[in-house]
């Protein structure tokens, strides 16, 4: 169970009551030293919660919907748009998660290998659940009934330009075939509000190549004032859950099986972008505050 | 029958020798032992590298199992001093060469197990310290794997161990949390030299798993604990203080001596081939490791880590080689020894000595 000595110092004040007993209902299955077997780490978990929840409700305000379409209890994965230079998206996603299933459920990202190249940040990631994306990876968590959140566009969508906002990169297949295998449903969700964060005017090409990262972003803030200019801007993030999509089986042996499945994935997320922008701008005309 | 006949009936009884020669092994493969069950019979061990401390602990606990008749140990060296006072009539040392041939065969030959030959082989024998590794280092490394096997072989032993390490993984930001015996194996030509004799040596064993008579098995274990044992963790952990990369934290399951010489005990009790990892049961950041013990480790940044690291060797502060396998400390590396617990652990009741540990 969550709750020791540093959550409670740090995590607790930042957390109203209800939160925070939710924070401590959280089973971390201890492998001997507060971490689980992918090192999840029960302190830290407390902690990232409560500065995501922060973000969460007073920051990014963030409006969702179609939470019942997130399943109670197994495994799934969790697919859809990935943009803002820093992802902020997928914090809000896995908090959104967090927040709304009862008990809470932690949502486990298949992360670009680069991030663990970091120093700092990889530890972070893998003490937050985060894992390499790797085949094994997925295989482990999914057999052991995790939630498990995939970004198909890959870590360079992250990297949009303004002039892309809301466009969807083409999907890895990936996702499909791992549902396929394992015969867990694939939950879509559109994300909306991430794109205005930040206003990425250009992609330093050569630079994200020298530093082994996907792209170096350069914007009206970055990296004229320092790591101060990738501060987002405190805009509402809209996301949507879609409907379950149960994969086909022949997605595994079948290429045209694959690629239609990706696609009805792709479609779903699209669809999801769509309402959210809608919502969007309800919220915006002042109809649904 | 004249001999133009012989010569033409020549290929057919070839033929048919070897179509029963094919039979007879699928006979045999059919039959052979359930993975797990009892090995029969009383236990004639030969234990290679017998200065190393997981050597000794085996032996100990061996000569502690009445249902083992007796034990040769072997080394280049004198015999480890806690040995000196076994039994005589169970225990015998022979200081060998194992790079040699002959002085392999020898072993084969002696007296004392000519009427009651070794049944199991158990091969510790490895020059794993990086520090002066010379073509010598590696010939031993090599050879002493290709020659015991052999002579395994030859000589019917029924079954051969040879320890191996979890170095052989290839482990980086792209690492699985748990790494199985199907895992990517490190085969970069930049590597350390002891890394590429591991790997060698464990495809000589690789290449005779199939035999009908020896059981060739490899272990892979997780670093090893103990004290003065000579593994990459364990030297870290001695250091005064150990050195850590900045920013970096990997997961490990680490084993002790104890326990690896328990799943050797399970290895060599009970029938099974093929490679396994072993590992220990707790899971954990490296730093948890040591706040555990109490050991305070000095961060540095990542770029400076070996030459400090050499700087530390100079003034005797350490014997860990931090440029050995570099990305130890910088990415996890989980063995998952599933395989070992369903097919060996499960089944320590079946092997007396190991169930009352």
């Amino acid at each position: 169970m969550l709750g020791r000595k540093r959550n409670k110092k740090y995590a607790r004040p930042l957390l109203p009551a209800r939160e925070w007993a939710r924070v401590e209902s959280y089973m971390v299955d201890d492998a001997g030293f507060g971490t689980d077997r992918f090192g999840t780490d029960a302190d830290m978990l407390g902690m990232g919660y409560a500065l995501g929840y922060w973000l969460h409700r007073h920051f990014f305000r963030v409006v969702s919907t179609g939470h019942d379409h997130v399943p109670k209890k197994g495994g799934g994965v969790v697919v859809g748009n990935h943009s803002g230079v820093l992802p902020f998206d997928a914090m809000m996603i896995a908090t959104d998660v967090f927040r709304h299933t009862d008990p809470p459920r932690l949502m486990r990202y298949m992360v670009d290998y680069f991030v663990y190249r970091i120093p700092f940040l990889g530890v972070f990631f893998r003490s937050m659940g985060q894992m390499p994306g790797t085949r094994a990876n997925f295989d482990g968590l999914i057999e052991e009934g995790h939630l498990i959140g995939i970004f198909p566009e890959g870590a360079e969508a992250l990297g949009k330009t303004a002039d892309k906002a809301y466009d969807l990169y083409p999907f890895s297949p990936g996702h499909v075939e791992l549902a396929a295998r394992h015969g867990v449903p694939v939950i879509p969700f559109g994300l909306v509000g991430a794109e205005e964060q930040i206003n990425m005017v250009a992609n330093f090409e050569p630079l994200a190549r020298l530093l082994r990262v996907p792209y170096f972003p350069i914007t009206p803030t970055f990296p004229w004032l320092g790591p101060m200019g990738l501060l987002p801007k405190p805009v509402r993030y809209f996301i949507t859950y879609g409907e379950p999509i149960h994969v086909d089986p022949a997605a595994l042996t079948s290429m045209e099986a694959r690629e239609r499945e990706v696609a009805r994935v792709r479609d779903a997320v699209l669809e999801l972008l769509d309402e959210g922008q809608r919502t969007r701008k309800r919220y915006a005309e002042g109809k649904d505050e | 029958m004249s001999d133009e006949d012989k010569v033409k009936a020549k290929p057919g009884r070839r033929k048919r020798r070897d179509t029963m020669r094919r039979a007879a092994l699928v006979t045999k493969v059919d039959e052979g032992p359930e993975p797990g069950a009892l090995r029969e019979g009383r236990r004639r061990v030969l234990v290679a590298g017998a200065h190393r401390l997981v050597a000794v602990h085996l032996i100990e606990q061996l000569l502690a199992d009445p249902n083992v008749e007796a034990v040769l140990a072997v080394t280049r060296g004198a015999c480890p001093p806690s040995l000196l006072g076994a039994d005589p009539e169970r225990f015998h040392f022979v200081s060998a060469d194992l790079s040699k041939r002959r002085q392999v065969d020898n072993l084969f030959l002696l007296d004392r197990f000519r009427d009651g030959p070794f049944d199991t082989v158990v091969h510790l024998a490895f020059q794993g310290d990086p520090t002066g590794y010379t073509q010598r280092n590696h010939e031993f490394n090599v050879n002493s794997t290709k020659h015991m096997l052999e002579a395994s072989l030859r000589h019917l032993v029924g079954k051969y161990i040879f320890l191996s390490s979890d170095a052989v993984y290839r482990i980086g930001a792209r690492g699985d949390y748990k790494v199985r015996e199907d895992a990517e194996l490190n085969l970069d030509p930049s590597v350390h030299p002891i890394l590429r004799d591991t790997i060698d040596a464990e495809f000589i064993c690789r290449a005779k798993m199939d035999d009908l008579e020896t059981e060739v098995m490899v272990l892979r274990p997780s670093g090893v604990f103990g004290g003065g044992v000579v593994s990459g963790i364990n030297l870290l952990f001695e250091s005064n203080p150990p050195m850590l990369p900045v920013g970096f934290d990997p997961m490990i399951n680490p084993t002790t001596k104890e326990h690896l010489s328990r799943d050797l005990l399970l290895a060599l009790n009970l029938h099974g081939k093929g490679v396994y990892n072993v590992a220990g049961r707790t899971v954990g950041p490296l730093s948890k490791f040591l706040e555990e013990r109490g050991i305070v480790p000095v961060r540095v940044p990542g770029p400076a880590l070996k030459m400090l690291n050499r700087a530390q060797r100079a003034l005797g502060k350490t014997r860990y080689h931090a440029g050995f396998n570099p990305r130890r400390l910088y990415y996890s590396l989980v063995l998952d020894d599933a395989r070992f617990e369903k097919i060996f652990r499960t089944h320590a009741a079946r092997v007396p000595i190991v169930s009352e540990d």
